[in-house]
């Protein structure tokens, strides 16, 4: 055990000492605050203000109706210009300069047609805007809603009635109750685990793999398994990997815990407004989540690490490793490719399945477990799988590994690996 | 029990597929012995030392170190082992490297620091204790290597190609701490195809050619045993005028010719006498003379040539 424990040691001192630990370290605190600050800086300094032009070629009171609503909510500026249909070609090339010269950002047209038709003209430098447009296309509808309904008779009140803001607002309803959180703040705790167990679980394995070559291209491989049993360094190694990455993500959820609590502090560090910061709606994480999270990533880390383990041991170079790692690699994506379908239904049947599916599953789980409710038997079901599929490819892996880490040469068929994994 | 042998090998046979490594090998290296498992390239001589170092399992035979059927990894803490294919962490710091590998044969830390510093400083390496491995040359890797090798004072140093690669002056310096480490009583069996180092420094050899034994024993019996009359004959004039009777069969069965020097093993039933009054009618400008032992590479040299042959008609056979 003294053994085992003596590569542990070196395996995570000389990671965490290495740059490449510190960096990504601090990066990972550096990009919860971006994600978080930056839409609230956002939302708070953009938009707002456009000045625009509105050319009404005898549209009646619709013009009034277009301009009030353009108005409302300071989202838009706008200079009125009434001409006649024989003036309407110089009005509107006086438009087109104002906009050439960026006196103003763009024009409306709204004709005597329009109310009928229900067309209108924009034309503008920002037309490529969506957040622009969208805002322009809710305010012609309006206006143009509201005309019609008030010339066939309908009441002003009503009309003025219906008109009162709506809005839906989403919140979580789980077993425990509703809780507080929108559906904005599920959504983006479930991605950013989902994300962070995809990156944690193969950055961590392709460590595995990287540290099992390095031995085998350096040839200290031979003085080490004169010493050790080969299972003895393969669990030192991966032992030692894997405490590097539950180090790495130690430091990641204190500073998310501290970001969640000291919130407010951060916004007005970054001069947020706050009435912009209190839009900002972050997640609550509970201790159950942490501990799942914990779970999936171990299990799910041993998994491919294992699996890394044998890309590393069978081959003798790093190109080699390019390739050969392919099929392991293959195996993982799928777990991220249906991360915006399991977001989009945590709890529909392609999640169920995946949830299942050891490899996947230590994605797929944390982001359902995060999104909705999942039925405690189903959870233990899915550890159970992965823990017996762990044991059965780690089992497989260190029989191939023994043999291959002193092979050098032509890379192993599947053939081969079969009889390393069978020869005693 | 001074008697026991340290290393005792019986009929170990390995195959590799079709090929076959080793084939029945037994042999038995007596404690104290500095060693030297003799064989030309590809003869087994790798396969039969990670066999002792239980890295891989023979397919038949038995291999027993310091009295037990173990393996060489539990006896770890008392073997140094030198593979032929060497390197280091290169991203590590050195004693770091050092102290590290000390650990993984079971070495406490303090006294892995301790050693560490100590052969530092005897091969002139303390300076770079600190510095990663990578910032070193290739020669004083392989002192570092050494080092990780000795550092924990085992009993048995088993040394895979110790002397190939090395310069004239790490040579040295490592044939020096072979020595050292023999008088200080610690058993040494080490492979080699270079005959004339093995010659100067092993007491007991062991030829293998073709994953079989070919001889082994003490060195001056093997030398006796060997028989024939060696003469060494060296000339002033590179020895022209000599060679007709050099290739005299009926006076000098086999020559080691290197043109100014050469080792004669004489035809049955002649004397040096008869073959140094030809060499003086010759009028050749002989500078040496001298009725010597055979060399080990004379051995080697007629025992795996025989032993060729022999694999040579096995395969015509077969």
């Amino acid at each position: 055990m003294d053994k085992v424990w003596a590569v542990v040691r070196r395996e995570f001192i000389e990671r965490v000492r290495s740059k490449w630990f510190l960096i990504s370290t601090v990066l990972g605190p550096v990009f919860m605050i971006v994600v978080t600050v930056l839409p609230a800086v956002l939302a708070g300094s953009g938009g707002g203000g456009r000045h625009i032009g509105l050319l009404d070629e005898g549209s009646g009171t619709l013009a009034d109706r277009l301009v009030t609503q353009l108005e409302t909510g300071n989202q838009f500026r706008v200079d009125r210009l009434s001409a006649s249909e024989s003036g309407a070609a110089a009005a509107m090339t006086e438009l087109t300069e104002r906009v050439q010269t960026k006196a103003i950002d763009g024009f409306l047209v709204v004709t005597g047609a329009t109310l009928e038709s229900g067309k209108l003209e924009y034309r503008g430098q920002n037309v490529s805007s969506i957040r622009d447009m969208a805002l322009l296309q809710a305010a012609a509808r309006q206006a143009v809603m509201m005309e019609r309904l008030t010339q066939r008779g309908v009441d002003p009140g009503v009309v003025q009635e219906s008109q009162a803001h709506i809005s839906v607002s989403t919140l979580r309803i789980s077993k425990r109750g509703t809780t507080g959180e929108t559906g904005e703040a599920t959504f983006f705790l479930a991605y950013i685990i989902g994300f962070v167990m995809y990156m944690a679980i193969f950055l961590y394995s392709v460590n595995v793999m990287r540290s099992v070559l390095e031995e085998k291209q350096t040839r200290i491989i031979e003085v080490l398994v004169s010493s050790l049993r080969p299972f003895q360094l393969l669990l030192g190694k991966v032992i030692g990997v894997g405490g590097v990455g539950l180090l790495q993500m130690g430091v990641w959820g204190v500073a998310a815990a501290a970001l969640i609590r000291y919130r407010l502090a951060v916004f007005a560090a970054f001069k947020v407004p706050a009435q912009a910061a209190a839009a900002i709606q972050l997640p609550a994480i509970a201790g159950g989540m942490v501990a799942l999270v914990l779970a999936y990533f171990l299990l799910g880390y041993l998994l491919y690490s294992a699996m890394f383990a044998v890309v590393g041991a069978i081959v003798s170079s790093d190109s080699e490793a390019q390739q050969a790692q392919m099929p392991v690699v293959m195996l993982l994506i799928p777990g991220i490719l249906v991360f915006p379908a399991v977001l989009n239904d945590p709890s529909g049947p392609l999640s169920h399945v995946m949830g299942l599916v050891p490899f996947w599953s230590p994605i797929i789980m944390p982001i359902r477990f995060a999104a909705s409710d999942v039925p405690p038997a189903e959870l233990a079901a899915s550890l159970a799988i992965l823990a017996a599929t762990v044991v059965g490819v780690v089992w497989v892996a260190a029989r191939i590994y023994r043999v291959g880490i002193l092979m050098y040469g032509k890379r192993p068929g599947i053939a081969e690996l079969v009889r390393w994994a069978r020869q005693s | 029990m001074i008697s026991d042998p340290i290393i005792q090998i019986d009929g170990i046979t390995k195959r590799f597929g079709e090929f076959v490594a080793v084939s029945n090998l037994s042999l038995s290296v007596p404690r104290g012995a500095v060693y030297g498992l003799l064989g030309p390239n590809g003869a087994g001589k790798t396969t039969t030392i990670r066999m002792l170092m239980d890295i891989i399992l023979p397919d038949e035979g038995t291999v027993r170190l310091f009295g037990d059927a173990r393996g060489g990894r539990e006896h770890s803490a008392e073997i140094g082992y030198l593979p032929e294919e060497r390197g280091l962490y290169p991203k590590m710091r050195v004693k770091e490297v050092l102290v590290f590998l000390a650990l993984t044969k079971g070495v406490k830390r303090d006294v892995a620091q301790r050693k560490a510093d100590e052969w530092l400083e005897r091969l002139e390496l303390s300076a770079w204790g600190a510095k990663r491995v990578q910032d070193l040359s290739k020669g004083m890797q392989q002192k570092v290597q050494f080092i990780a090798t000795m550092l924990h004072e085992p009993a048995l140093l088993i040394l895979d190609e110790p002397f190939s690669g090395l310069d004239p002056i790490n040579t040295q310096t490592i044939k020096d701490v072979i020595v050292h480490l023999s008088r200080a009583g610690a058993t040494i069996i080490f492979s080699t195809h270079q005959m004339d180092v093995a010659e100067r420094i092993c007491d007991h050899v062991c030829i293998i050619a073709h994953g079989r034994k070919v001889l082994d024993g003490g060195l001056a019996e093997v030398k006796r045993v060997h028989g024939g009359t060696h003469v060494a004959v060296a000339f002033d004039d590179g020895g022209d005028a000599a060679m007709p009777i050099i290739g005299d069969r009926a006076l000098v069965a086999k020559a080691d010719d290197y043109g100014g020097y050469a080792e004669l093993a004489l035809a049955d039933g002649v004397e040096p006498q008869q073959l140094l009054e030809r060499l003086v009618g010759s009028g050749a400008r002989l500078r040496r003379f001298e009725h010597i032992e055979p060399s080990l590479n004379r051995i080697f040299l007629d025992k795996v040539g025989a032993a060729d042959a022999e694999s040579a008609r096995g395969v015509a056979r077969g």
